[in-house]
């Protein structure tokens, strides 16, 4: 066939070229289901073996937990349960509401499918393997059924921990026996659940739908029929993306605060985090097993510099372990702001003087920044701070073969959980050489970590918490920098839903303005 | 040895070449994944990587392994098309790979077909008037358009059509099943990535026209009174675009590296992508099977563009080119 390219031809096809940038804009602004962005794809819908929030808030709102946690709360009332009726400390009885079905056909949920994915956390998946998150459980002992609608759960010692980051997080998720025996390994990449959403549709590295589950008989009916998540792996790809007005909804980086207050038709959501990014110092190194050396460091190194210069002011400087708002916040704890001379006191009494160190961080802008600040302010008192900035999987591979023996400054960046547990597990002795990077050694934390975890009494939690974190300020082997904070856009006609962590989304009561 | 004896020996001999290059830079890149420090598990869990996980893990994607036996495992699987299993989503390997290839591919072939739609033209535009205003500007323009770095222009683009007009959509490759959605996001990084290609190929476009335009065949053409323009049309641009075409097979494997930093921009999914991330978590296996891919799609590409020079230009073929 011969083309013949005329007049008519090339204005008919210049218009058609002309008018396709306009085609579809019209949808934004009729959107009735929100479009929102991701920075990460699904990895593997196991909720056991789940890597990323991505997955946390996909599987929490596709399954049901026996209690889920309220809107915006980390309290909890009943889902999948009818009725928890605690019996001892470490005895629970719980009994199903009846009619809870699976999608895809799995039948309806029982006693039996709760032990089943309970005990995946205890003896391993069908092959034995552990899971990744089996520590989540690690307090559950065991699952036994006494009816098709009641069971037990029976504690090893009493937790608090086990509710708040267990069984009401995706870790709890219920799962259909039957579907994840038929479907073996394809669980990772298709969930099964009977909660207020379904996974409709998952195309990998692209996008997600998540639509209402017509069946879910419980409490919490989902607001819209679908919701849209778009993989955009960078905050500001997918926050001009929201300017551009082909999204909804998406995290945003401190630097772009102004801009996102000047947005029309926006909503700027602030949330301050629960994580923790700290200088760690390795007290078995060299002249840093000196505490005056780490104290003098403590001093010498300005905090409130570095939130202003690498965190453009946008979030507030940490004091402490755990976050203003979590059980255990040491609210009256030390602040320390910069002082040279009692850095140049401390080091002076030491007698070691042209001191150097190196100075490990991941090789992100915020980081490089942090590290440059420290120099700087290092470098003032004399001490010389050699920067190794290294990529993500170098950095994190430094949790493995004892490498971290050999860090001696190094800026970590954790995420938290609600329970002060979690946070404080990765500064026990059993984690040198694992995740305790500061090499600190100390039985009377682990011992005080331990009777946190088996204690129920919130005021006498409280108080092992703040002894905790006092031991750790008195070791000086931490400078904590920031909790971190959270800020989203969203289209004035939406309503997102976060658990306080700003972390962890909550698809499920997601609702119009 | 006939004409078409000796251009199947050629085939022949092409495809030996293919398979020996792709064994070859596979190995490479096999083995230079591995000097890589760091590990999977602990880039995928964190401080959750326990030792025990993480013991787990290697073992699953078969890194306790000699190097010997991964390397055999990998190649025998991969000779048949079979990369294993992804250790995250327990998806197949060549089924993560499929899923992002055609992004990729509308991509570096959409940036080549408007590389030379504009970048032939202008050469020829700029080798009639040699030595003008006219050539020098192009000259100007095209430099202007190599030398600028694919990243500056995406950033350019973006805030220009997307943030400024709101005329392009910013980020993804559009709603799947939507034609003209796709094309729509297609757009901006095809012009991103092929404003480079277009100053090469207007360059390399101008300066072999102009050495066919020197030559004695032309000046006959000339003396029997031909016009400039169907000299030109008829006779030296197909000369002149051998050159063109070489670099061709070269340019789409350009095109392909190239598109890592747009797919990153512009968020799209594609292969550049996935080897970013893939490597950034140090998932191997993932990284090996998108290296096959890219190798072998360049390589064939070189061969198909082999093939067509020697169509255009017979001498080639039998080694006289």
């Amino acid at each position: 066939m011969r083309m013949k390219l005329d007049r008519r031809t090339f204005l008919a096809g210049s218009s058609a070229l002309a008018i396709l940038p306009y085609i579809g804009f019209a949808r934004a602004a009729d959107r009735t289901n929100p479009i929102i962005a991701l920075d990460a794809d699904i990895g593997n819908l196991d909720p056991g073996n789940r890597v990323g929030t991505t997955e946390g808030n996909i599987i929490r709102s596709v399954c049901q937990t026996l209690v889920r946690f309220e809107p915006g709360k980390t309290s909890w009332t009943n889902d999948a349960a009818k009725e928890i009726k605690q019996i001892s400390d470490t005895e629970f009885d719980f009994e199903l509401n009846p009619g809870q079905m699976f999608t895809g056909g799995f039948g309806e949920m029982t006693a039996d499918d709760v032990k089943y994915s309970f005990d995946r956390y205890i003896n391993g998946d069908k092959s034995g393997k552990k899971l990744a998150y089996a520590d989540d459980m690690e307090a559950l002992k065991s699952v036994e059924v006494t009816g098709k609608y009641t069971g037990k759960l029976i504690l090893k010692h009493p937790s608090a921990a086990l509710w708040l980051i267990g069984i009401c997080d995706a870790s709890g998720a219920i799962l259909s026996k039957k579907a994840v025996e038929q479907l073996g390994d394809k669980i990772a990449t298709t969930l099964i659940g009977s909660g207020p959403m379904v996974l409709k549709e998952w195309r990998p590295k692209e996008q997600f739908v998540l639509a209402a589950n017509p069946d879910y008989k419980g409490p919490y009916k989902a607001h819209f029929e679908e919701i849209t998540g778009k993989i955009i792996p960078e905050h500001k790809t997918s926050f001009l993306s929201y300017q551009a007005k082909e999204l909804d909804f998406t995290a945003f980086d401190a630097d772009q605060l102004d801009t996102a207050k000047g947005l029309p038709d926006t909503k700027v959501i602030d949330i301050p985090g629960i994580d923790y990014t700290w200088i760690g110092i390795n007290v078995e190194k060299g002249d840093l097993a000196d505490i005056k050396v780490r104290q003098a460091i403590r001093w010498a190194i300005d905090v409130d510099a570095i939130i202003q210069g690498a965190y453009s002011g946008a979030t507030s400087r940490a004091k402490t372990l755990l976050a203003p708002g979590l059980l255990g916040n040491w609210a009256d704890a030390p602040l320390y702001t910069r002082d040279v001379a009692k850095a140049q006191a401390l080091l002076a009494e030491t007698g070691k003087t042209g001191l150097t160190f190196t100075f490990t961080c991941l090789n992100d802008a915020t980081s490089l920044a942090v590290a440059q600040i420290a120099q700087a302010n290092l470098a003032e008192v004399g001490i010389t701070l050699t920067i190794n900035a290294m990529d993500s999987g170098a950095y994190w591979a430094l949790g493995a073969d004892d490498a971290s023996k050999d860090l001696e400054l190094t800026l970590i960046p954790y995420t938290s959980k609600f329970d002060p547990s979690f946070q404080t597990q990765w500064f026990l002795a059993s984690q040198i050489g694992l995740w305790n990077w500061q090499r600190w050694n100390s039985p009377e934390f682990d011992k005080l970590h331990q009777e946190g975890l088996e204690t129920l009494d919130k005021a006498k939690r409280e108080a092992i918490y703040i002894n905790m974190q006092k031991l750790l300020d008195e070791s000086a082997s931490c400078i904590w920098i920031t909790h971190g904070r959270n800020f989203f856009v969203d289209a004035a006609w939406l309503k997102p839903m976060f658990l306080p962590n700003g972390k962890d989304w909550q698809f499920e009561f997601f609702d119009k303005a | 040895m006939t004409r078409s004896q000796r251009t199947a020996a050629f085939i022949a001999s092409r495809l030996a070449s293919v398979v020996l290059t792709i064994a070859g830079a596979t190995l490479l890149l096999f083995l230079m994944v591995r000097l890589v420090p760091g590990d999977f598990t602990s880039v995928m869990l964190g401080p959750r990587a326990t030792p025990e996980l993480r013991a787990q893990i290697t073992h699953d994607m078969g890194l306790d392994r000699s190097m010997v036996e991964q390397l055999w495992l990998f190649a025998s699987r991969a000779a048949t098309g079979n990369f294993g299993e992804d250790v995250v989503s327990h998806r197949p390997i060549l089924d993560i790979v499929l899923d992002v290839i055609p992004n990729t591919l509308a991509l570096a072939f959409s940036a080549l077909a408007l590389a030379l739609v504009v970048g032939i033209p202008i050469g020829v535009i700029a080798a009639l008037k040699p030595g003008s205003w006219l050539d020098s500007g192009l000259a100007l323009l095209s430099i202007s358009f190599i030398t600028t770095p694919t990243l500056v222009v995406s950033v350019i683009l973006f805030l220009i059509f997307a943030i400024g007009l709101h005329w392009l959509p910013v980020a993804g490759a559009g709603n799947p099943g939507d034609i003209m959605d796709r094309l729509r996001h297609l757009i901006l990084p095809s012009v991103a990535l092929a404003l480079g290609w277009v100053g090469y190929i207007s360059r390399l476009v101008r300066a072999a026209l102009l050495d066919t335009l020197a030559e004695l065949h032309v000046r006959t053409l000339r003396a029997y009174g031909v016009s400039e323009y169907r000299i030109v049309g008829l006779y030296a641009l197909k000369l002149a675009l051998v050159p063109v075409v070489s670099i061709l097979g070269i340019g789409l494997g350009d095109l392909i590296g190239s598109s890592v930093v747009v797919e990153i921009i512009f968020a799209r999914s594609g292969i550049g992508s996935l080897i970013f991330n893939s490597i950034a978590q140090r998932n191997y296996p993932v990284v090996q099977a998108c290296v096959v891919f890219i190798v072998a799609f360049y390589i064939v590409a070189n061969l198909v563009v082999d093939m067509i020079n020697a169509l255009l230009d017979p001498r080639i073929a039998v080694g006289r080119g």
